[in-house]
Parts: C-alpha cells; sequence; structure tokens
C-alpha cells in the first residue's frame, strides 16, 4: 500500500469516555477542504457502524459527516490525523479489532475525479 | 537570426518527495535540509498546499522561517505552485470573483515567501489569467501555465491560454512546460508496480492497446474502464491502472518549441532512468536541447512522479534525473 493510499492513521483505535476513536489519514499529497472528503465506510470486526452516528475531529472542530459537506473553508492538513469517534463502542485496552475504513476524495481541482480509499487492519485498542 | 543559447540549471521541487514527506520520514524543513545537503537546488519549488499550514494564506511566522532556512540552506526559491479549488463542493462550481480572489491570496502568499514565480493550472481558466495579468504585473510575479498532460504546445486547451498571451502580451505571463505530455511510452516502473500490486496480464494489454490511441484521457480511461468493468477486473486495480491517462499523454515533443519564447520555468517530468541513462517514458535527448538552444535561461525542477505507484527513495531518483539532464545539456 502505496502512503498516498492509507486512510488509518499511527494512532489507531483507542478507547474514549464516549466510544471508540479512529486515527484517520488524509490519502491525497496536499491539504483539501473537509467538504471534498468523504467517509464512506466504517466496519469493526465485520459490523458495519451506522455513518450517520460518527463524528469527526480535527483541529479542534467537531462535525457529523452531513456538516463536513459544507466545509468550505476548513482546511485538512494533509499531515495531521483527524479522529473518527464512534459512539457507544466499547473497547477493551489492549483486545485486538479488524477495522475497515474507506474514505473517497474530491479533488477541488480536479473536476469530476473521485477518488476511493479503503483499507482494513488488526489493531490493538490503546 | 541567432539565437542565443540558454543557460538551464537543474533544481527540486518537493513534490518529488512527496512518498519520504506523506510518510511523515521528513518534515518540510528536514526536505530542504537534505535537499541542500544532496546538492539537489538551490532552486526548490514548493506546492503551497502540501507544505504550507493554512494555506492559501501564508502567516508572518511561517514565511520568516522559510526565509530564514533558505538562507542557511543557500537554497533560492523558484516557484510556488497553487490551485485553483473551483470545486468546493463536488461538481458545485464557486462564482468566478470568489475563484479570483481564492488567486490573489495565493499570488500575494507567493510574494511573500520570495517566489518570483507561480505555477498555475488547467484548472484556472484563461478569462481568469487575462484578469490575474496586471495584478502579477503589479506584484513583480510571474504567471505560469503548467502545459501538464493530456495537453501540450498544440493542443486546444493550450491554444486558448496562446491566444489570451498574445492579446494581453505581459511580461507576467509564461509557460511551465511539463514533460508528461509528450511521452514516448508508458514507464516500465508502472506497469512493473501494477503487476506487484496483483494486476492481471489481460488488463495491463488492454491499458498498453488504450493508452497510445488518441483521444483525450478520461474519453480513453473511460473506455478502459468500461471494457475491464465488463471482462471483470476489480476495480481498485481498474482505478490504479487509469491514474496513467492523467499523468502522460503520447505526443510529438518537438511541439515545444513553439512554447519556448514565452517558457519561464520547466517540469522536468521523470518516472526513472534507466541503466543506459534515459528517462523511461520520456525521450530527453530530444526535448532538452530544444530549450537550451531556443535560448530558454531558467530552472528545470525534477519531478519525480513514480510516487504515485511505487516507494522508492525519491532523492536517489532526483539525483540521477539531474545527472540525466547535465549530460544532455552540456553536450555540444
Amino acid at each position: 500500500m502505496l502512503p498516498v493510499e492509507r486512510v488509518i492513521g499511527d494512532g489507531g483505535l483507542s478507547a474514549g469516555p464516549d466510544g471508540g476513536r479512529l486515527d484517520v489519514r488524509l490519502p491525497w499529497y496536499r491539504s483539501l477542504p473537509l467538504s471534498t472528503v468523504r467517509v464512506e465506510a466504517l466496519e469493526v470486526d465485520g459490523a458495519q457502524i451506522p455513518l450517520e452516528s460518527l463524528r469527526f475531529e480535527l483541529d479542534g472542530g467537531s462535525w457529523t459527516l452531513a456538516e463536513l459537506e459544507d466545509q468550505t473553508d476548513r482546511f485538512w492538513f494533509v499531515l495531521d490525523s483527524a479522529r473518527l469517534v464512534i459512539p457507544g463502542l466499547s473497547l477493551a485496552p489492549g483486545s485486538a479489532h479488524r477495522v475497515a475504513l474507506t474514505i473517497s476524495l474530491f479533488p477541488p481541482y480536479i473536476p469530476g475525479m473521485k477518488r476511493a480509499n479503503a483499507q482494513s487492519e488488526t489493531l490493538l485498542v490503546r | 537570426m541567432t539565437t542565443k543559447t540558454g543557460v538551464i540549471e537543474t533544481s527540486a521541487t518537493l513534490y518529488a518527495y512527496t512518498n519520504e514527506y506523506i510518510s511523515r520520514q521528513y518534515g518540510f524543513e528536514d526536505l530542504l535540509r537534505e535537499v541542500a545537503r544532496r546538492g539537489q537546488g538551490p532552486g526548490v519549488e514548493v506546492v503551497g498546499f502540501q507544505s504550507i499550514r493554512g494555506f492559501p494564506d501564508v502567516d508572518d511566522a511561517f514565511a520568516e522561517r522559510f526565509r530564514e532556512l533558505i538562507a542557511e540552506l543557500g537554497l533560492r526559491p523558484t516557484s510556488l505552485a497553487i490551485n485553483s479549488d473551483r470545486f468546493l463542493k463536488p461538481g458545485q462550481p464557486v462564482a468566478d470573483d470568489v475563484l479570483a480572489e481564492y488567486h490573489r491570496r495565493q499570488m500575494r502568499a507567493a510574494v511573500k515567501l520570495g517566489f518570483p514565480i507561480l505555477r498555475y493550472q488547467f484548472a484556472t481558466p484563461p478569462s481568469l489569467v487575462r484578469e490575474l495579468a496586471p495584478y502579477a504585473e503589479d506584484l513583480g510575479l510571474k504567471l505560469g501555465l503548467e502545459v501538464h498532460a493530456p495537453a501540450h504546445a498544440h493542443h486546444p486547451l493550450v491554444l486558448a491560454y496562446r491566444e489570451v498571451y498574445e492579446q494581453v502580451n505581459s511580461p507576467a505571463l509564461g509557460w511551465i512546460p511539463d514533460f508528461g505530455g509528450t511521452a514516448e511510452r508508458l514507464p516500465q516502473s508502472f506497469l512493473d508496480a501494477s503487476r506487484a500490486r496483483g494486476v492481471p496480464e489481460g488488463l495491463i494489454a488492454l491499458l498498453l492497446e488504450i493508452w497510445p490511441e488518441p483521444g483525450e484521457s478520461h474519453v480513453r480511461a473511460g473506455k478502459l474502464r468500461e471494457i475491464a468493468t465488463r471482462d471483470g477486473h476489480a476495480s481498485e486495480h481498474i482505478q490504479a491502472v487509469s491514474l496513467i491517462f492523467f499523468i502522460l499523454a503520447k505526443n510529438d515533443p518537438r511541439g515545444w518549441s513553439e512554447l519556448v519564447d514565452r517558457t519561464i520555468h520547466i517540469h522536468g517530468k521523470f518516472y526513472g532512468v534507466d541503466a543506459d541513462g534515459r528517462e523511461e517514458a520520456i525521450d530527453y535527448d530530444t526535448i532538452l536541447p530544444i530549450f537550451r538552444d531556443g535560448g530558454f535561461s531558467g530552472t528545470i525542477c525534477s519531478e519525480w512522479e513514480g510516487h504515485a505507484y511505487m516507494v522508492a527513495d525519491a532523492f536517489d531518483k532526483v539525483a540521477a534525473h539531474q545527472a540525466m539532464c547535465r549530460r544532455i545539456l552540456d553536450a555540444a
């Protein structure tokens, strides 16, 4: 897998007070506005997580996935990790989970281009 | 009439080291230090949205640090690569005046960082270039269109800008040829990388058949997608091979002679230098003398783009490319 294809960040999966957290990366070579980024699918241990339950956190901001579509002025700097918050997901420290994430991009300077990036990894809860 | 022989300097674009950067091995400052240490400058091109947090704006602290580093390392800013983000929402173009101001912000960023040239792309329409030319003149900045694949000197896309350039006749408007538009063949390293990720021979054969055909990139890529999907190939494999339609096109490299006069910088696009010292896909032995003998003096940056499909040491790739360019340029 190329660096530009990776969507799961080095921070992996962790347990938070409000559920699970997944560290995610921007699969592109430059920063992009959040309005051009789509989280398409997330599975944990084979179960689809309802996308409407997720929150996306970056740089002090927090949005539902639907709200991301309006964030034309908020850029995801290419080296920064974002977090997907998965409410209600209970994770025991040190346990192993299979995580599959798909993020699609619509680079705003290339009309009509959509690029899908899927990655699945077994992650140990931090 | 005789033309003075041009003096062409090899240089770097940080885009070449994209894998080193986005895999977090090298930060922005580390890249500049390594470019200097390996003598791959002194000219250096930066992609604004890649290297600068907060772009299209640049804050004072970043600008000050950048200028300090450049001075310390003996580097020289050549070109700041910008983007025309018209589709901030997919499928919904922003208004022309919003897009114009988006460009002006990036132009001011270039001046603040000390770049004399701003690289723009086809996503910036010719009408907007006409509008921005006086502002560029006021800022003392040159705007260079990256003549990128699938385009070349005679491509209808380029003809529209040539018309504006002739009408406006501003010293602020120029070309940045990118040799990917005049490839001879697909790079062997791309075919090898495709096979390594499991692309079947049937899909490789289809790619080799469709890529050299005449026609627009998206039409040929669409044809490949349609046939490959019908043949049952995996979407991941189809996406992997489709990439090449948008970064390389087969056209006659001699057409570049018509753009030499207004060339202000060059993107030395490349994928790999083979054992004989030749680029895998692009005929540099034909192309570089066109610019030198046509009187172009300026920088060519080594733009390794193999990082889009393979992992390798980009500094080594750039070293080989610069050696090849020097061999060709220094030959009488």
